[in-house]
């Protein structure tokens, strides 16, 4: 890699750095909703993700018709789908 | 390593084995895990308009062992069947027998442990084996996890180790094996912006290494006395994928129902690039039915390498070349129905029941279709125990 492209991705992640810090210095000065009050976002329709998502089976096969795959957690590798 | 052909009587054996042995499993281990802790059983059938047809089955455990200790338990068995071999370049499958279905099964266990450290601060460590006749794939995984400004932010931090074994079957039915290497850096952060709202933002980049075509894949070259011959596909050997994602998960009181929205950019170094677009609305019909709603776009550009066709001698020596569409420029629709019957009615408190109350069954249908002529019906049934 040259010192131009060096230059390139260095900037690159420093902004993205940038951009996460300043997200999470931003989170700070958000309302704090209680625990007490939480109740909506625990009901079982808001789909926040649990020990084994429902997701994984369809992130699966996304990722095996699909050029890109990512940008959610999982678990990859071997997919014993028909590629 | 010798191929198992699967024909007969077997056939239906195997089958049957693929649906019943987490079964068997989830019913042995059912009295172990009276306390607390999460099952599910899922089942899953996929065909498409080639003719592929995919039955997974899988089972999952979560299991408290102290109080801040949780064990976490994923078997997954998939049969899969691939049509005989119509077209020159071939489906992804084994030129052997290439008149015949080639069908196959897979299995992957995960096993991992979850430490709570303090209040907010959650460690996890899993282990990942999945194998099938011409694909083993070994990796290791740890989580952090730290809850902030009394729980209302999440930020998780995942790091993923993958040695994976991608084999060829060959004429002889040996397989040839060949290495891949996976290394994952993932960051997702959660936020409750007020009583009803929930934002997800993550981003994960991913460097491939090793042989990242597929082994059977055959690309016709004219070359340069105007013959066509056929060659293997040819990719970089290295390759590194950025994704980021945000979602947000709006409840409504008005109408006892949820909206979720979300939005993913995807790049990486063979230059594909991708947009995807997804919303979905669950509604309580019932106070125990929820039915689902689910739309989900995806466009994206084909990589550097790809061309419609290859001419030259070079492609038939070092220049990369490919005809798998997963690098062809396309867009996809996905439509997805769900039907969800929550149990907790049957398990009133106290009652033998109880172990319901958290536990639920799910119905999924999708229907996938894109711009390549290829379509999709994929139904998914899953049994949830959270007890």
């Amino acid at each position: 890699m040259g010192a131009a492209g060096f230059m390139k991705t260095f900037t690159m992640r420093a902004a993205a750095a940038a951009v996460l810090a300043a997200v999470a210095a931003g989170l700070g000065g958000c309302a704090v909703v209680k625990a007490a009050d939480r109740g909506y976002l625990a009901e079982p329709i808001m789909e926040r993700q649990d020990h084994f998502s429902k997701q994984t089976l369809a992130q699966k096969f996304f990722s095996s018709r699909e050029g890109s795959i990512g940008g959610a957690s999982g678990i990859g590798g071997g997919c014993g789908c028909a590629k | 390593m010798r191929v198992c052909e699967v024909t007969g009587g077997n056939r239906v054996g195997r089958r049957a084995a693929i649906v019943l042995l987490p079964a068997a499993v989830f019913a042995a281990v059912s009295p172990l895990v009276a306390g607390d802790g999460e099952m599910g059983f899922t089942n899953y059938y996929f065909t498409d308009s080639g003719a592929n047809k995919v039955v997974t089955t899988s089972f999952n455990l979560a299991r408290k062992l102290l109080e801040q200790t949780t064990l976490l338990l994923d078997i997954e068995l998939d049969h899969v069947t691939v049509p005989p071999i119509t077209a020159v370049t071939g489906a992804s499958r084994p030129q052997r027998d290439k008149s015949q279905p080639f069908e196959k099964s897979r299995g992957q266990v995960i096993l991992g442990m979850e430490q709570g450290i303090g209040q907010n601060l959650t460690v996890a460590a899993s282990f990942y084996r999945s194998q099938e006749v011409d694909y083993i794939s070994t990796s290791a995984v740890g989580t952090v996890s730290l809850d902030m400004f009394r729980k209302n932010t999440t930020l998780t931090l995942r790091g993923q180790y993958n040695a994976d074994k991608v084999g060829k079957i060959l004429e002889s039915g040996d397989v040839y094996n060949q290495n891949k290497f996976v290394y994952t850096g993932a960051v997702d952060l959660t936020q409750v912006l007020s009583p009803t709202t929930v934002m997800d933002l993550a981003y994960d980049v991913v460097r491939l290494k090793g042989l990242l075509s597929d082994p059977y894949l055959q690309v016709g070259v004219i070359d340069d006395a105007g013959g066509s011959v056929l060659v293997d596909e040819l990719h970089p050997g290295t390759r590194t994928r950025h994704a980021g994602t945000a979602r947000l998960s709006q409840y409504i009181p008005g109408i006892r129902a949820s909206l979720i929205g979300s939005y993913r950019y995807y790049w990486d170094t063979w230059y594909v690039k991708s947009h995807t677009a997804e919303l979905k609305l669950n509604k309580y019909i019932t106070k125990d039915l929820v039915f689902g709603v689910d739309y989900r776009y995806y466009t994206q550009t084909g990589s550097w390498f790809y061309q419609p066709a290859y001419a030259g001698t070079g492609y038939t020596e070092s220049l990369y070349r490919t005809v798998d569409y997963k690098l062809t420029p396309f867009s996809s629709n996905n439509f997805g129905l769900s039907l969800s019957f929550m149990l907790r009615g049957l398990g009133a408190p106290g009652s033998d029941f109880e172990f319901l109350e958290n536990s639920s069954i799910e119905l999924t249908y999708f229907r996938y279709f894109n711009t390549l002529d290829f379509s999709a019906d994929i139904v998914q049934f899953a049994v949830k125990f959270s007890i």
